[in-house]
This record gives structure tokens, C-alpha cells and sequence, in this order.
């Protein structure tokens, strides 16, 4: 059963759904089903996919880690645990290009490694104080974005799981999330589905003019089908209660292409940034690393792309397009830094327009990379 | 305290002081890039002395001048 696709598996989700709107129009607290839930949902995709026993061990292995470092996080070291947290996902990586490690197979394991991964973080800064084996389980498990994102914030995720909610304000979820639960169905079964059919399939697997339509018609499948996937995971779980962060925002309208990586995909964009770049750039610039600061910068671009591509897949064309977007990114500031115009050029008229215009066409360009078509 | 973040932040987005008005969204206007908000939260730490972890701290508590004086307050308690 595919998540989010087919009549059986929006059937189980309604079904599945209804005592969750039951509970939230009567007030009460909707955290309990709401594991309940995700453990049925991922029970269901998981055992008709034969993964059930894989998803078991690795949630028994990122439950252990999570308790061990708990219980003893003063004497273990944060980077070695954050290497056994994401050691599953790295198995599953090399499996994906190296036949001995095929059998590592796990829907979702991206996503939910990353959630794991940022519970450690938060407990090793502070950010979050306590964290219960349930509240780490429902965060883990949240079935909704498991399969596809958006990646929630601990901290955040925690807030709505642990916040009363009001009939009232529970009405009012329950309009926005099955708004979300529509619209996003209509851009990536109908749209994405059209645009698959009728303009993907049909093209012949090499040549330059099918390459070239290719580049046009597979960025907007991506966008129909990503962004209505995502959008179907955010009502999904507003209808549990939990107002998971919106993924995208109009991002062919970006004049830049770091103004492109915040309103595509935000979810991993940001937390690429808050974990990668961030703590990167700012221990650089505290050890004083390079006699040139904005080093730091490009250096820190490098590896947070280059993350993104891994992230991906360890098979070249990801492993390409990491690196494609690392080096437009370090364009980018370049630009910023010094060509004066480039900043008010992009903000206004026609420049913005021809910028827009630009942005999109080396986004397409990086998907065709991204797509494999080209190897 | 106004005045002092004004001055650190005219420094880093190449502007007049005068030009940093309290609801000045930062980002938004393109003043403010991820690099430069860890320039600006590494200087609000040596200039007010406070401790800012940027990798947990939320945007919106840097996005004007106004939510960055606000925050520094209650950092210093």
C-alpha cells in the first residue's frame, strides 16, 4: 500500500481518522490516540510493504540510543551518538548502491532519522528539558510525515502535542486540515498524476528536445507531487491535533537561489541550516578557523548541500546534485557581496522578473541532475 | 540598548544607523542572510553579554530590531 495513493488507503485513513475528530470535537486530549494511530497506520503500510520487521528494529535501535544517551548523556560523547542514531539510514544508503547491503530497506527512514536525530540535539542543548519515552515515540512515529516529510521541530511538535485544545479550536483545524488533505490530493494524484501520463511517460529516453521537455514537465511533476504530498501529510496532522510546518511556499517565485531553498522544501532546508550550516559557520568563526571569514560560509554551503545530496541517495547523480547546489549557493553570496546592483536588481521591475526567470531555470536544471535522466 | 543594536546591525547590512527602524523586518527585506544573523548573534553576545545559542534560537526572535532588544532583555533578566 503506497501512502497517500489509492482508494484502500484513504479509506483506512478516514476510517482510522474518525475517533481522532470525535475526540477533538469533544475537547479531549488527542495525544494517546494519536500513537495509537500511527502505530496502526505505520502497521498497515509497513507489514503489506513486508518492512514491518525492519521499521520494529529500528525503532528499538533509536529508542535505545535515545534512552542510553538520557540516562547517560553527561559522559556520551554528542557525535557518537548522533553516528549510531543515524547509523540505520547510513545502512540503508550504501544499500541502495552496493547490492551486499540491499536487504537495509525502510520506507521513510530519511525522515524519521532526522527526527532522531534532532531529539539528541535538543536534549544536548537544552532546548528540550524532559522528554518522556512517549512524547519521543509520538514524535518518532508521527505516521502523517513519515513517508515523504514535512521534518517537524521537536520542540514544537511537542508544544501542540502537549496543548488543550478547545472544540472550538479543534473545528477549526478540522477545516484547515481537510482543505490541506483535498488540495494536496488534487495537485499530486490529479495534477502530478497528468503531468506523469501525458508528459513524462510518453517521452522518448534520450535526445535533446525530449531532454529539454523532460526538464519542464519533471519540476513541475515534483512540485505537483511533493508539495500535495506534503500537503496532504500537514492536514493529516492537523486533524490529529499537531500543526506540522507547511513545506512550501510559491517557490518559483524566487529571485535567488537562497531565497529558493527557503520556500522549497523548508522543512529540510531549515533544519539542513539550524544543524549543518549554522554550528559549522559559528565554530568556525569562534575557533577562528579562516583568515577570511566568509570561507566559513562557502565551506559551510558545501557541506550542508553535500548533506542534502547524501541525505538523498550515496548514487552520483544526488551525490552531483549536492554539490551543483552547493556551488550556486556560494555563487549566490558571491553575487551578494560583490556586485553591488544584484541586490536592489532582484527586488524590482524587469531585473526581478529576468531573476525569477533565472532562479527556475537552474533549479530545473538541478532536478534533471537530481532525476538521474542524465547519467 | 536600541541605539547599540542599530549600530551593530547598520554595521553588518552596509546601512545608516538612522535606517534601522524598530519593526525593520530584517530578512525579509534581504538585510539579513543566515551568515550575517550568526555574525549578529556572535556580536549581541560580546556586546551585551549574554548567551545566544543560534542553532536552537527561533528566526522570528531576530527578525526586527524591536524582537532582537526584546530578546536581549530577557536574556539579561
Amino acid at each position: 500500500m503506497t501512502p497517500y495513493s489509492g482508494l484502500l488507503f484513504f479509506y483506512l485513513l478516514g476510517l482510522l481518522l474518525l475517533p481522532t475528530v470525535v475526540l477533538g470535537l469533544l475537547g479531549r486530549t488527542l495525544k494517546i490516540y494519536g500513537l495509537i494511530f500511527s502505530v496502526f497506520m505505520l502497521a498497515l503500510v509497513f507489514g503489506e510493504g513486508g518492512q514491518l520487521p525492519a521499521l520494529i528494529t529500528f525503532y528499538l535501535w533509536e529508542g535505545a540510543v535515545f534512552l542510553a544517551y538520557r540516562r547517560w548523556r553527561a559522559r556520551l560523547p554528542l557525535w557518537a551518538v548522533v553516528l549510531f542514531a543515524a547509523l540505520p539510514l547510513a545502512l540503508v544508503k550504501v544499500g541502495e548502491v552496493w547490492s551486499p547491503f540491499a536487504a537495509f530497506r525502510l520506507l521513510g527512514i530519511s525522515y524519521m532519522t532526522f527526527r532522531a536525530v534532532e531529539a539528541l540535539l535538543n536534549l544536548h542543548d537544552g532546548t528540550v528539558e524532559a522528554l518522556s519515552f512517549f512524547q519521543w515515540s509520538s514524535f518518532l512515529l508521527f505516521f502523517p510525515s513519515v513517508p515523504s516529510g514535512p521534518i517537524d521541530r521537536c520542540r514544537r511538535f511537542l508544544s501542540d502535542l502537549e496543548r488543550k485544545i478547545t472544540p472550538e479550536e479543534y473545528i477549526d483545524l478540522l477545516r484547515r486540515g481537510v482543505w490541506k488533505l483535498v488540495g494536496g490530493a488534487f495537485s499530486a494524484i490529479v495534477l502530478g498524476g497528468l503531468i506523469w501520463q501525458y508528459w513524462l511517460a510518453p517521452l522518448p529516453g534520450s535526445g535533446f528536445l525530449p531532454t529539454l521537455s523532460y526538464l519542464y514537465g519533471y519540476t513541475l511533476f515534483l512540485f505537483f507531487n511533493f508539495a500535495g504530498s506534503s500537503s496532504m501529510a500537514i492536514g493529516t496532522g492537523y486533524l490529529l491535533g499537531i500543526r506540522v510546518p507547511d513545506n512550501f511556499r510559491q517557490p518559483f517565485l524566487s529571485v535567488d537561489m537562497k531565497d529558493f531553498w527557503s520556500r522549497w522544501h523548508i522543512s529540510l532546508s531549515t533544519w539542513l541550516r539550524d544543524y549543518v550550516y549554522t554550528r559549522f559557520v559559528t565554530d568556525s568563526l569562534k575557533r577562528k578557523r579562516f583568515r577570511n571569514p566568509r570561507t566559513a560560509s562557502y565551506l559551510g554551503y558545501l557541506l550542508t548541500m553535500m548533506t542534502m545530496g547524501v541525505w538523498h541517495g550515496l548514487a552520483p547523480h544526488y551525490l552531483l546534485y549536492g554539490a551543483y547546489h552547493s556551488a550556486l549557493l556560494c555563487l549566490n553570496e558571491a553575487l551578494d557581496l560583490h556586485w553591488k546592483p544584484f541586490k536592489k536588481w532582484k527586488r524590482k521591475g524587469f531585473g526581478q522578473v529576468c531573476c525569477v526567470l533565472v532562479t527556475f531555470h537552474l533549479f530545473a536544471f538541478g532536478l534533471l541532475i537530481f532525476s538521474g535522466r542524465l547519467f | 540598548m536600541e541605539q547599540k543594536i542599530a549600530e551593530i546591525l547598520a554595521e553588518l547590512c552596509g546601512v545608516e544607523p538612522e535606517e534601522i527602524q524598530p519593526e525593520l523586518e530584517l530578512f525579509d527585506e534581504g538585510l539579513l542572510d543566515s551568515f550575517a544573523a550568526i555574525q549578529l548573534v556572535m556580536e549581541l553576545e560580546e556586546a551585551f553579554g549574554v548567551s545566544l545559542d543560534m542553532a536552537s534560537l527561533p528566526r522570528e526572535r531576530i527578525a526586527t530590531p524591536a524582537a532582537i532588544a526584546t530578546l536581549i532583555r530577557e536574556k539579561k533578566g
